[in-house]
């Protein structure tokens, strides 16, 4: 078996910095898709959760690889600003400036949305909208380049696969849907303005999210129908969770308990709106369910994808 | 490659003298010397397990030299041992660096700390750029790198380059009693290593990889626990590293 040279904080990071980026995308295409806010006043709202969540939540990721650095623990703090006197095509090279681009971007847009004042049309509303078309790109490609990040190696045949980053993509918006849905449900009781719309908002929230988790499901039946067809060093590698020492993490923890449970919950509330215009009402404990799975199963695809790669490798010598 | 370099200018030669170019034709008459003076070397490793007892003499001239901290190793020796007595069979594997030609290693690294030399194609790391990320060590299909405790950044073998450089050869090679490790300028014809890979079958370690090592091996046994498992025979490979299993 391998070492783990990436550990806990890498883990975090690629949830944390999914999960922020996702929320990012989602917000900005939220807050564009209303006519940029204008047109229901609790888009603007919802947007403004997504905008909140996702610079923190990327720069605690981000916080978190920096101190897993060796050069960190050696002493040398700023040394990970080499990364930024070059760029190559390294996948972490690119990721490291989307990544930075992100963040900057992602303060700006929060920046727009931090008055508690702020409404559709306010003075910052031509920059909010700028910064949401940015928003929806760098969001998806930081989502992106963490899958990237781990495909880039034929030595490490489990991570080694295209639709690794298709993967991460989907987790990432999903979890962050997952999370503006929680803190709106956390804390967005109080500025309820009227309860329809918070509801419609729940809904188109609460179905996309299951659309995106029926997507997950599919990427994932993707990757281990592959798995199972291959031969060689990824059939080899890929065993470890059909089968090997962390399958039942997987097949529970991620596929049941992070997918497959969410999904079926979300399915009861969401198909009679869905199918027949009944009028969507899910209970906010429910609700709260629901994100809770929806994340730990991002962080379980996570831990498991990062630890499975490193304790699997190529076959013969 | 360095078969068809000769050949080349001698076609060149032909045109030349053909075209009725006296300059061209003198520049060409001594391609030998002029080329290799300004050709880049290619340095390589023959390791003959034919001649290795495994003595781990390299090993521990590897951590001398190169001041490796405790409990990392830049070049091991592993002993793989097959079948049941009376018929058994124990060969060893010395492992090192490949200084591949398309080297993972480089390919990954973001801040450009680790590349490949264009005068001699050794692949070192910069610890004045090296950032310590550890994506190279993820990425070496050999588990070549570590991260060096005292200074944070990646670290591996560079066929003692500061011997190299100097004219002298690494320094398991000098120490191996067997000269079972030969080391060599490939882009010399007539190096002992250039002969060796001429005249020799040789192999590389996990060819699929796709980085076309510099490190060639006569004679060595490419077995693992699922050739074991797959023949029915006793394997087992034991290696002097820090992790004890190959990887
Ligand atoms: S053996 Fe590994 S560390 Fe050495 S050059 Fe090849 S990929 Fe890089
Ligand atoms: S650990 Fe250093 S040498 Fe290796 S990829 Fe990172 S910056 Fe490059």
């Amino acid at each position: 078996m391998h070492e783990l040279t990436w550990g806990l904080p890498v883990i975090l990071y690629l949830f944390l910095g999914g999960m922020g980026a996702g929320a990012g995308a989602v917000s900005g295409s939220i807050f564009l898709r209303s006519g940029g806010g204008d047109l229901a006043g609790s888009s603007f709202r919802f947007a403004r959760w997504g905008a909140m969540l996702a610079p923190v939540l990327v720069i605690i990721g981000t916080g978190m690889i920096v101190f897993e650095l060796g050069s960190f623990q050696a002493g040398n703090y700023f040394r990970f600003i080499n990364l930024f006197l070059t760029i190559n095509l390294s996948p972490m090279s690119i990721g490291s400036w989307v990544l930075a681009l992100f963040i900057l971007v992602s303060l700006a847009y929060a920046y727009t949305f931090i008055n508690r004042n702020a409404h559709p049309g306010d003075e910052l509303q031509k920059l909010r909208k700028m910064l949401a078309w940015a928003m929806v790109p760098l969001g998806v490609g930081v989502a992106l380049y963490t899958g990237i990040l781990l495909g880039a190696m034929p030595a490490r045949p489990f991570w080694n696969s295209p639709i690794l980053a298709m993967l991460f993509l989907v987790s990432a918006l999903s979890t962050g849907v997952a999370g503006i849905l929680l803190v709106r449900a956390l804390f967005g009781r109080k500025q309820v303005i009227s309860k329809e719309s918070f509801e419609h908002h729940s809904y188109i929230l609460g179905s996309s999210d299951m659309l995106l988790i029926g997507l997950e499901i599919l990427v994932i039946f993707l990757f281990v129908m592959y798995a199972h067809l291959t031969i060689g060093n990824v059939e080899a590698a890929v065993s470890v969770i059909m089968g090997g020492e962390l399958t039942t993490l997987f097949w529970l923890g991620f596929v049941v308990l992070g997918l497959l449970l969410p999904a079926a919950i979300e399915m009861k509330y969401v198909m009679p709106t869905l199918l027949y215009q009944k009028e969507y009402s899910i209970p906010r404990t429910m609700e709260i369910v629901i994100c809770a799975l929806v994340l730990v199963g991002g962080f379980m695809l996570r831990y498991i994808v990062v630890i499975a790669g490193q304790v699997t490798g190529p076959t013969g010598i | 490659m360095s078969e068809s370099k000769p050949q080349v200018s001698r076609r060149d030669f032909l045109k030349k003298m053909a075209s009725g170019s006296a300059v061209a034709a003198t520049a060409t008459a001594a391609p030998g010397m002029a080329i290799s003076a300004a050709r880049p070397k290619r340095y390589a490793m023959v390791i003959d397990t034919r001649r290795c007892i495994g003595c781990q003499a390299c090993s521990v001239a590897c951590k001398t030299e190169n001041d490796v901290p405790l409990g990392e190793t830049r070049s091991w020796v592993e002993y793989i041992e097959k079948g049941e007595f009376p018929n058994v069979r124990r060969s060893f594997l010395p492992r090192l660096c490949n200084q591949c030609e398309k080297p993972q290693c480089v390919a990954v690294c973001p801040t450009g700390a680790t590349y490949k030399r264009q005068e001699d194609g050794i692949v070192v790391v910069d610890s004045d750029v090296c950032i310590g990320c550890k994506y190279c060590i993820q990425a070496c299909p050999y588990g070549m790198r570590y991260i060096n405790p005292k200074t944070g950044t990646a670290d591996k073998c560079d066929f003692c380059l500061h011997r190299v450089q100097n004219g002298i050869v690494p320094s398991c090679v000098n120490t191996c009693q067997g000269r079972a490790r030969i080391f060599g300028d490939l882009n010399d014809p007539d190096s002992e290593v250039s002969k060796l890979i001429a005249t020799n079958a040789t192999t590389v370690l996990r060819p699929e990889m796709g980085t076309e090592p510099m490190v060639y091996y006569i004679d060595a046994d490419h077995a693992d626990q699922r050739d074991a498992a797959k023949q029915g025979i006793y394997i087992r490979i034991e290696t002097n590293r820090r992790q004890k299993e190959r990887v």
